[in-house]
């Protein structure tokens, strides 16, 4: 893996980022609505005038494309524009609320690699057995239901029948000024729910993957390597063969993030997550131009930088890679 | 005294959808300490389940050991625990694979997975299981061990992936030593290079060696007795001088009439005609029968039995009376 290589890729997600911004805000234009009356209309009066003082004021009375021009200039200088609706700078806004998103997906998705797999490697070691056929119903079922219904099934079985975790946002208002571990705690407690509902889909997905993957893996020739040589079982499973396994899944783990975000804009609307997702379903029903753009740009970029990392990470896992561009 | 390794009347079924079928049947084979057999036969014969077999990993299900013994100095390891299986694997005996290309990880250094085999089976440190596996390149005679130790199985050729399992299989100086084909995947240049390895590594370790294998001219030059298998069974066993001068069953002179001789002027390749039956399809009597010149009607009701022929034991009814 050069500094070469490294250089390239990050040049080409730079240009994919620019391709992004170009049609979300082309893709944005050509939705039906007009902005200036939503403003407006958050103002209480929607004469002519008003209507062209604020297409003036917003910069909206110029050509498409003129406007494209002036938000990709904005856009190159750090500058996201200014919500319609909060009437705040959208970078201050998606800041606000990238934390939570960031911790739900990365929480959601290290459950569902770590509970996938593992489940996927114990069903591959007997085929045949009722763990395995557990796992392909577990995951069959899993990657049927849509993740607002698991969540919405939770929120009933832990809201009224065992409520032992939260089922609605990020703290608990009354320790909001307790120490720094027990509002870690206290996040954690609240993360249950919404990491599992949105881990829940895809940890069927990758125990159906590893289960697959592992099962062709323990018929090559260096597993019988492995066990002529007196390793024992547990060494074939999750060292000789685990590490070959792995490869397909982190190729799935890299194109899965991408799904795992929007997957997160629905579950942080049921479970009143703070995060970017529901500030993008807000902003969408308002047409907060500005404001869904740059959670799109956002979104992207957390996407983009996934797949570099996949990349990186698939160039570790398997040294044929190593040295190859 | 009995020999190092004894296989007694080892009886192996696999299940499959045509009902269970018996892959090795009655096999009796024996070899002592620095001696090397030679098993020969056509694919499918029963070899490398031979082999598997005495490795116990035949995989089960479906496989299974329906009968006999395979006692490792005196020991019978089909009745041994996977635990004391595990503990024999790799240190008593050790099994060197057909396919170099696939038989070693491809996420691992060689050197690694040769000092892995070292540390399942030795109380030594990590670093000094790796100058281990160094010094086992050198003695397989892989040049610049110390580099070459660092390289992954895909950076190295057949032939030197061929060593590396040969520096894993001997890491731990077994006393049984499974050679399956292990040339069949490479060179005939590097074939030889590996057959005089084969032989020093004997030399030095003491070794028995059991070399599985359909290629006669490997026989010749590495075997000191030979056990010729068909459909499961054994059907000619002898010194292999005797065998592959003085071949008696009709299998092993087609096997060795097959062998292209240069010089001879023969235009066309001799082949023995017909092609092995398929296990659940073996009848109540002779296998070979189907393909044999020599096919009378007892050749087809009776199983002929291994007994004392000539110089050597031979499965087969026409040679027992005489008519060959």
């Amino acid at each position: 893996m050069t500094p070469s290589y490294l250089l390239r890729r990050l040049f080409y997600g730079l240009l994919l980022m620019l391709g992004v911004v170009v049609l979300n805000f082309l893709l944005i234009r050509l939705a039906p609505g007009d902005p200036a009356v939503v403003i407006a209309g958050e103002m209480g009066g929607a004469d002519e005038a008003l209507l062209a003082a604020i297409r003036a004021d917003y910069g909206l009375d110029k050509p498409v494309l003129t406007q494209l021009g002036i938000y990709i200039g904005n856009v190159l200088q750090g500058d996201l524009g200014q919500s319609f609706f909060f009437n705040q700078p959208v970078a201050t806004l998606i800041g606000d609320r990238i934390g939570p998103t960031i911790l739900l997906v990365l929480c959601a998705q290290v459950i569902s690699i770590l509970l996938g797999v593992f489940l996927g490697v114990i069903a591959a070691r007997k085929p045949n057995g009722v763990l395995s056929g557990f796992v392909s119903v577990f995951a069959t079922i899993g990657y049927a239901v849509p993740v607002f219904w698991t969540g919405i099934m939770l929120i009933i079985l832990f809201a009224s029948v065992f409520p032992i975790f939260p089922v609605e946002g990020m703290q608990s208002v009354r320790l909001r000024d307790a120490g720094f571990m027990i509002r870690a705690l206290d996040v954690a407690h609240h993360l249950v729910l919404p990491a599992f509902t949105l881990a829940l889909i895809y940890l069927a997905q990758y125990a159906r993957l590893s289960r697959a993957s592992m099962l062709e893996v323990l018929g090559s020739d260096y597993i019988r390597t492995a066990r002529a040589k007196g390793a024992s079982e547990r060494s074939v499973l999750f060292k000789h063969a685990l590490r070959n396994a792995s490869l397909p899944i982190l190729t799935v783990a890299g194109l899965q993030f991408g799904n795992l975000i929007s997957g997160a804009l629905l579950v942080e609307t049921v479970f009143n997550w703070p995060g970017m997702g529901r500030l993008a379903f807000d902003s969408i029903l308002r047409r907060d131009y500005p404001t869904i753009m740059g959670v799109l740009f956002f979104a992207s970029a957390m996407v983009v930088v996934a797949n570099l990392l996949t990349d990186l990470s698939y160039r570790l896992a398997d040294p044929r890679l190593r040295g190859k561009s | 005294m009995s020999a190092l390794l004894q296989i007694e009347d080892l009886r192996v079924t696999f299940n499959t959808r045509y009902g269970p079928v018996t892959a090795l049947d009655s096999v009796s084979l024996s070899v002592n300490a620095g001696e090397t057999l030679g098993v020969v036969g056509e694919s499918g014969c029963g070899k490398s389940i031979t082999a598997l077999s005495v490795m116990g990993l035949i995989p089960s299900p479906p496989g299974k050991i329906a009968g006999g013994a395979i006692r490792l100095a005196g020991e019978d390891l089909t009745q041994a625990s996977e635990a004391r299986m595990r503990a024999l694997r790799g240190a008593e005996m050790a099994m060197i694979f057909q396919e170099p290309m696939t038989s070693l990880n491809p996420v691992f250094t060689v050197g690694d997975q040769i000092a892995e085999a070292i540390m399942l089976h030795q109380k030594v440190s990590a670093d000094q299981a790796f100058r281990d596996a160094v010094a086992l390149l050198d003695r397989v005679g892989i040049p610049s061990p110390d580099r070459r130790a660092r390289d992954y199985p895909h950076q190295l050729s057949g032939g030197m992936r061929q060593r590396v399992m040969i520096a894993m299989a001997v890491s731990c100086r077994p006393r049984v030593l499974i050679a399956d084909e292990p040339t069949t995947a490479l060179d005939v240049t590097v074939q030889a290079q590996i057959f005089d390895l084969l032989n020093e590594i004997q030399r030095d370790f003491g070794a028995a060696i059991i070399l599985i294998t359909h290629d006669m001219g490997a026989i010749s030059e590495m075997a000191d007795r030979v056990a010729v298998m068909y459909a499961g069974r054994v059907i000619e066993q002898g010194r292999a001088d005797d065998v592959l001068d003085l071949p008696q069953h009709p299998y092993t002179r087609g096997l060795i009439s097959c062998i292209p001789a240069l010089g001879k002027g023969e235009d066309t390749l001799r082949e023995i005609p017909g092609v092995v039956p398929p296990l659940h399809m073996l009848g109540a009597g002779c296998a070979f029968a189907d393909r044999c010149a020599h096919r009378a009607p007892r050749c087809d009701s009776e199983k002929p039995l291994l007994q004392a022929h000539g110089h050597h034991p031979v499965a087969c009814h026409a040679v027992a009376e005489g008519r060959i």
